[in-house]
């Protein structure tokens, strides 16, 4: 292969890392650019949007890459970003050599991050949290806090069977609301409405949002518009998970109990 | 007072570890959206309203969030996206659904209106706090450095 493809592999790889695991569109852009300047390559397009990058060099020469990625929108791993991002700086430094470099690479996709005991807590905690920060009470927050623990438990689950993201944000809120209804119903003596508001925070698109504005502030209007969508269909499933539910506790009661 | 402060903070981190932040940064996140969560409060408190306090705290937790990154050598996603959450409108997407299903359409348009002007307000505050020029927070890294 020539060194030119090599270096093209190397950059895309680790642009295709930092897109995966949550990345903005300039910095992929920028990174995938960097890397290629740094190893002397003087010619070159790249082109980046939220679940793809396409790259040639030297389209004129005998040497000619060119190459495509397909990235579908995943995990944020924001631990992994910081890494790339630390690589690609000792890559621009012209501190590492190609194969030391794909080593690094592969060190920081395989990077260890907290494991799901602490994600299924941590999930609990911002429940119980946001709980309390919009108006409940302890004991709310306490509840709330046993709400995002099984939400986290049933997302990792849902994960593991590859379930749709749609399905996973309309079945999440669904079961969040479930819990606190049938629990108000009983007469544990709840706020329903800011036990239910906590535990569906964990599934609220924040990165999403976020991330959509960067890309538009930075004049990625395709990616930004995308990231968009996804924020609001994300914020409509959540709404249909929920209102679902309350319906159904409506129409069991028969109007008995305003929730 | 206080015990919000500690709450937001716990909450920050917790989607901190969510996120997978790298361990070192737990503690700056929550510092950070701690501090978001009281500029809103303060801000509402003064009467400026929910969408007027998201803007200023946003733009707030963008400046802290570009400090922190140039100080540590971190992507400034970081520190925002962990920040961001104590200020995204999940109360709003709740009643709005809750008052669409109890037919009470009039307080169902009013709570989607300023769910979607929280999330607009958001945008606001983040844009503002992106405008300055990345040049001005790189020497603030190098002074912090010396």
């Amino acid at each position: 292969m020539p060194e030119s493809k090599v270096t093209l592999n190397l950059a895309i790889s680790v642009g295709e890392a930092l897109l995966k695991n949550g990345g903005e569109i300039y910095r992929v852009q920028e990174t995938v650019s960097r890397i290629l300047e740094a190893y002397g390559i003087e010619d070159y397009h790249v082109f980046v949007i939220t679940n793809g990058i396409f790259a040639t060099v030297y389209e004129q020469r005998e040497d000619a890459g060119s190459m495509v990625r397909y990235v579908p929108i995943g995990e944020v791993n924001l631990k992994r970003v910081a890494e790339i991002n630390q690589l690609s700086r000792e890559i621009c430094e012209k501190k590492c050599s190609i194969p030391e470099a794909f080593e690094r690479l592969e060190q920081c996709r395989n990077s260890s991050s907290a494991g799901n005991l602490a994600l299924v807590f941590a999930c609990g905690v911002g429940s119980a949290g946001f709980c309390y920060l919009l108006g409940g009470r302890p004991y709310d927050s306490m509840v709330s806090f046993f709400l995002g623990v099984f939400l986290e438990i049933f997302l990792i689950l849902a994960a593991k069977y590859h379930a749709s993201r749609f399905i996973m944000n309309i079945l999440g809120s669904a079961l969040v609301t479930a819990g606190s209804l049938t629990l108000f119903v009983a007469g544990a003596g709840i706020l329903s409405d800011k036990v239910i508001i906590g535990g569906i925070i964990p599934l609220v698109p924040g990165v999403a949002l976020t991330t959509a504005i960067r890309d538009l502030f930075n004049g990625d209007y395709l990616s930004g518009s995308i990231r968009l969508i996804d924020a609001l269909l994300t914020g409509m499933c959540i709404a249909i998970g929920v209102g679902g539910v309350i319906k159904i506790f409506q129409m069991l009661g028969g109007g008995a109990f305003l929730l | 007072m206080i015990d919000q402060i500690v709450v937001s903070m716990a909450a920050t981190i917790a989607f901190a570890v969510l996120f997978h932040v790298p361990r070192s940064e737990y503690l700056l996140c929550g510092i950070n959206g701690a501090i978001g969560w009281m500029v809103y409060l303060l801000c509402a408190s003064m009467g400026t309203g929910v969408v007027i306090a998201s803007i200023w705290a946003a733009l707030v937790l963008t400046l802290i969030a570009r400090i922190l990154s140039a100080i540590r050598k971190m992507p400034s996603t970081v520190f925002l996206i962990t920040g961001i959450f104590t200020l995204v409108p999940g109360s709003g997407i709740y009643y709005t659904s809750y008052y669409l299903i109890m037919n009470d359409l009039e307080q169902c348009a009013a709570k989607g209106m300023e769910t979607f002007k929280i999330a607009g307000a958001i945008v606001l505050g983040i844009i503002f706090g992106l405008m300055l020029p990345q040049s001005w927070f790189n020497q603030l890294g190098k002074i912090w450095k010396k």
